[in-house]
């Protein structure tokens, strides 16, 4: 529906000059857009960099700290995508090509957990024989190697 | 194809026919609907990746996957790769906007830019590339060094190692000082026998045993290690306490062979003389009796030296190991001498490295694709008639900085 109503809004149509046409012209407002996009890009990457440093390891839970790393994340690919791919821009087209990779992706990943994810409930004796050995730390060592054991 | 009639211009005045204009189904062209279409493809195929990696890392038993320490992924490289990304993003979006008001020159710089951006990006991944081959981390083998878990197969890769070393130096190589007292040579040979055959020894009985494990994963930290424990250190000086003593025994007891040994060869020289000059008394063994004893002497003799040669060098490769403070064993063989190339466990190491070869791999295929496509239109003017070409070649060069957006938390940082 809305498709075939800005056909008609903005007809005639230039193929070449993509979602341009519909929205005023090449100019998307300046330049200055993309510069504060790349200081918070810059400044997102910064964040989950932060989550490197000791300080932030002893302060912070791990699986805080990886939920706020994929936040973080998705901030940036959203910022990309909406500025730098010009999809904030585009006609609702948008929603036909990224809605349905994005659910598949999502389904994809998930039909991935019962046998990868999970491989180990399904391990025989036989099997844990060859799969890695976790690597024991011995935190106690003033009992010796027979206290430890 | 769409029919609208447009009341200003759809009809010839003269023929009264209809004039029928052409609409895209999408309000985008061609070219840009199919790099979209081709995109939305290359979303699942990430996503796939990337899901692998992430359900294989969360779903290894905790100990079992390595850190990014532990596989010598460097963070703060990481993060300029973003960085170098990002910039290369701004500059490609920058050199759109250029060439779409017609300014050649400067859409040509920004695309130079971008190009020199991916290509420091490509660069830096393949000094990192070769950071992980130096340390044998390799996606498969053979070059592979890595091992799931101590075990037999470990012991049996370190033999063959040490025996290819050994085989494969030359002589300036084998006299050049491995260690403190030590030719590469004599060291390789100390290791072979003092801890590879030694561990093989005592393993090959029966593996399961908590004395046989603590061995081999002593072997294996010896080697490498990714975290420090004082444990191995204190088991290793136990063991070497313990084995010096045995040690002494046995050498007090291959000394009392040695001495029994000497008198029955001293009796033996009498005897024969006496067998020379007159008969032998009644009850004075012959000399052939003496030399049957002898020839067991001898034969006890040599078995004890069987038994104490592996002993003593046992002893003498964890003196080594423990001196300076366990200097050798703390900072780990492999670390000290790298010539040797030993191989090393890394329980996970082997998962972890094809997943993030293959991901990476995959990412840096699509940099290489995207650096041939800016340099496809670098020769020419990157006027108002590229804007459309740049548009979707710019499209795809977000894509790929949006992949390396999700890689670096997930491989750097996890």
């Amino acid at each position: 529906m809305s498709q075939s109503h800005e056909n008609v809004e903005h007809a005639p149509h230039d193929p070449a000059h993509g979602h341009d046409d519909h929205h005023g012209g090449d100019d998307h407002g300046g330049n200055g857009k993309y510069w504060v996009v790349f200081v918070l890009l810059c400044l997102l990457t910064t964040c989950s960099f932060l989550t490197y440093f000791e300080w932030w390891e002893e302060a912070i839970p791990v699986s805080v700290s990886r939920a706020f790393m994929m936040a973080v994340s998705c901030g940036k690919a959203l910022l990309v995508m909406l500025f730098f791919m010009h999809l904030i821009w585009e006609a609702n087209w948008k929603w036909v090509l990224t809605v349905p990779a994005g659910m598949m992706s999502i389904f994809l990943m998930c039909m991935l957990i019962p046998d990868i994810g999970l491989r180990t409930n399904h391990y025989t004796n036989q099997r844990w024989l060859h799969a890695p050995q976790p690597v024991i730390e011995h935190v106690d060592s003033d009992h010796g190697p027979s206290g430890d054991h | 194809m769409s029919d609208h009639h447009d009341d200003q211009h759809g009809h010839d005045d003269q023929h009264g026919h209809i004039k029928l204009e052409y609409h895209p189904g999408l309000p985008l062209s061609l070219g840009k609907l199919c790099l979209w279409l081709f995109l939305s493809t290359e979303i699942m195929f990430f996503a796939g990746l990337i899901g692998a990696y992430v359900v294989l890392r969360f779903g290894a038993p905790a100990g079992t996957w390595p850190t990014p320490h532990d596989v010598h992924l460097s963070e703060p490289i990481g993060a300029f790769n973003t960085f170098v990304l990002i910039c290369s993003s701004l500059s490609v979006v920058l050199c759109l906007e250029a060439a779409k008001k017609n300014q050649a020159a400067a859409a040509k710089t920004w695309m130079l830019i971008t190009f020199v951006l991916g290509s420091v990006f490509l660069g830096v991944k393949g000094y990192e590339y070769k950071e992980k081959f130096a340390h044998g981390i390799y996606p498969a083998k053979p070059h592979g060094l890595m091992y799931d878990r101590a075990d037999v197969y470990y012991v049996s890769a370190l033999k063959l190692r040490l025996e290819a070393v050994n085989r494969e130096m030359t002589d300036e190589q084998k006299a050049q000082e491995a260690i403190e007292g030590f030719t590469r040579e004599q060291w390789v040979n100390l290791m072979h026998s003092g801890a590879v055959q030694w561990t093989a020894r005592h393993v090959t009985i029966d593996p399961s045993t908590l004395e046989a494990r603590d061995l081999l994963e002593g072997l294996a930290y010896s080697v490498q290690h990714g975290h420090s424990s004082d444990y191995p250190v204190a088991r290793a000086q136990a063991e070497r306490e313990r084995l010096s003593a045995d040690l002494a025994g046995l050498k007090e007891e291959a000394g009392g062979i040695q001495q029994n040994e000497a008198q029955m060869r001293e009796r033996l020289e009498q005897a024969q003389a006496a067998n020379a000059e007159a008969e032998p008394e009644g009850d004075a063994p012959t000399a052939e009796e003496i030399q049957s004893e002898l020839a067991a002497l001898t034969m006890q003799s040599t078995e004890m030296q069987q038994r104490i040669k592996p002993v003593q060098d046992r002893v003498a490769f964890l003196d080594v190991l423990l001196r300076d403070d366990a200097h050798l064993m703390q900072h780990g063989i492999e670390h000290e001498m790298p010539w040797l190339r030993l191989p090393f466990v890394l329980p996970g190491g082997n998962m972890w490295a094809s997943t993030y070869f293959l991901l990476t791999g995959f990412h840096a295929i699509h940099v290489i694709i995207g650096l041939i496509i800016f340099a496809l239109v670098l020769p020419v003017t990157l006027g108002r008639n590229k804007a459309e070409y740049i548009e979707n070649a710019g499209l795809y060069w977000h894509f790929v900085d949006l992949v390396w957006i999700f890689l670096f938390p997930i491989l750097y940082l996890f």
